[in-house]
């Protein structure tokens, strides 16, 4: 059983990061002590595994000029999230204004309109223009009808006579 | 926060104003002119009392329009004014009344009374040239209207 220590210096001589004496130590240990040799293999084949399969990224354009329009693109979308932020602030202001007094002149304009027919018109809306009938009496029945025709409205009033 | 437009006190305004306008409106016109005619209808060429006399033909030609009898003699007939909020109360027989109310812009209820009982209730609005027939059928196959229109000025 190898411990954390030895398994970093294990990890470290496999990437070439000791000294040629402290690189000789672990590989004269990792040759006498079986844990530390098959860790070291299993390290060394993860290590190749890594290295084979890694896409290797070529920048199509210089180092600096590959961050500079990371750079420009960064502020750029900075730049639209402010003016955009700021269009919806004043939309919203906006909104809330024109929302409440649109429906106040679309009342108001209902209002006039419906209650103010010109001289001989119907309004369309006549809040008292009501048509009910009533009939109290039980051994009593009626029912009206309307003939435009004629311009008058018949209540007709059934007693229930034998 | 301090609201920019005080759109509470605009709304109450307005609620407010459509409320007075529309009681304006509604109590726009005071008294009401009407007519109101009992009438017997019949299909015999005379009534059987010899004093009635002939509805008004543009009368009788619209009676006849809509109604099924031939003939309309006019029993009696009472001309009043009906002020807003006052109900007016018009014998029109021994056993038939008739009581208006005038709720303004020509809008009227009608309360009909038969022997002191109300037989029946209507509310509508009656516009020059129209009428309002309260109608029952009678004895052999006749009938009775109470016509009501506004007064020709």
């Amino acid at each position: 059983m190898i411990n954390h220590e030895t398994e970093l210096r294990l990890q470290a001589y496999l990437d070439g990061e000791l000294s040629p004496g402290e690189a000789k130590a672990v590989e004269d240990f990792s040759n006498s002590d079986a844990d530390a040799r098959s860790l070291f293999e299993e390290l060394k084949l993860t290590k190749s595994l890594l290295a084979e399969n890694e896409l290797e990224v070529r920048l199509p354009e210089s180092r600096g000029f590959y961050w500079s329009k990371i750079q420009r693109q960064i502020e750029r979308e900075e730049k639209g999230q402010a003016s955009e932020q700021a269009e919806t602030a004043a939309t919203s202001w906006w909104l809330r204004f024109l929302a409440p007094a649109a429906a106040l002149v679309a009342l108001a304009v209902l209002v006039v309109v419906a209650l103010r027919a010109p001289k001989g018109a119907e309004a369309l809306v006549a809040l008292d223009d009501s048509h009910e009938i009533e009939t109290p009496l039980e051994e009593t029945s009626s029912f009206s009808f309307q003939s435009e025709a004629a311009g008058m409205t018949v209540v007709w009033v059934d007693s229930h006579r034998e | 926060m301090k609201k920019i437009v005080p759109f509470g006190g605009i709304s109450l305004a307005t609620v407010a104003l459509f409320f007075v306008y529309s009681c304006l409106v509604r109590s726009g016109s005071t008294d009401l002119a009407l007519q109101a005619q009992l009438v017997w209808g019949t299909n015999n060429d005379k009534p059987d009392d010899p004093k009635l006399k002939e509805v008004d033909a543009k009368v009788t030609e619209r009676l006849r329009t809509a109604l099924k009898w031939k003939n309309y003699f006019e029993v009696n007939r009472q001309n009043f004014i009906v002020r807003a909020g006052t109900p007016k109360k018009v014998k029109m027989s021994d056993h038939c009344e008739i009581e208006v109310e005038n709720f303004g812009n020509s809008s009227i209820e009608v309360k009909l009374y038969g022997k002191g009982k109300m037989v029946v209730k209507k509310t509508q609005k009656i516009k020059p040239g129209e009428l309002l027939i309260f109608a029952g059928d009678d004895k052999n196959d006749t009938a009775w209207f109470v016509v009501l229109s506004q007064s020709e000025k």
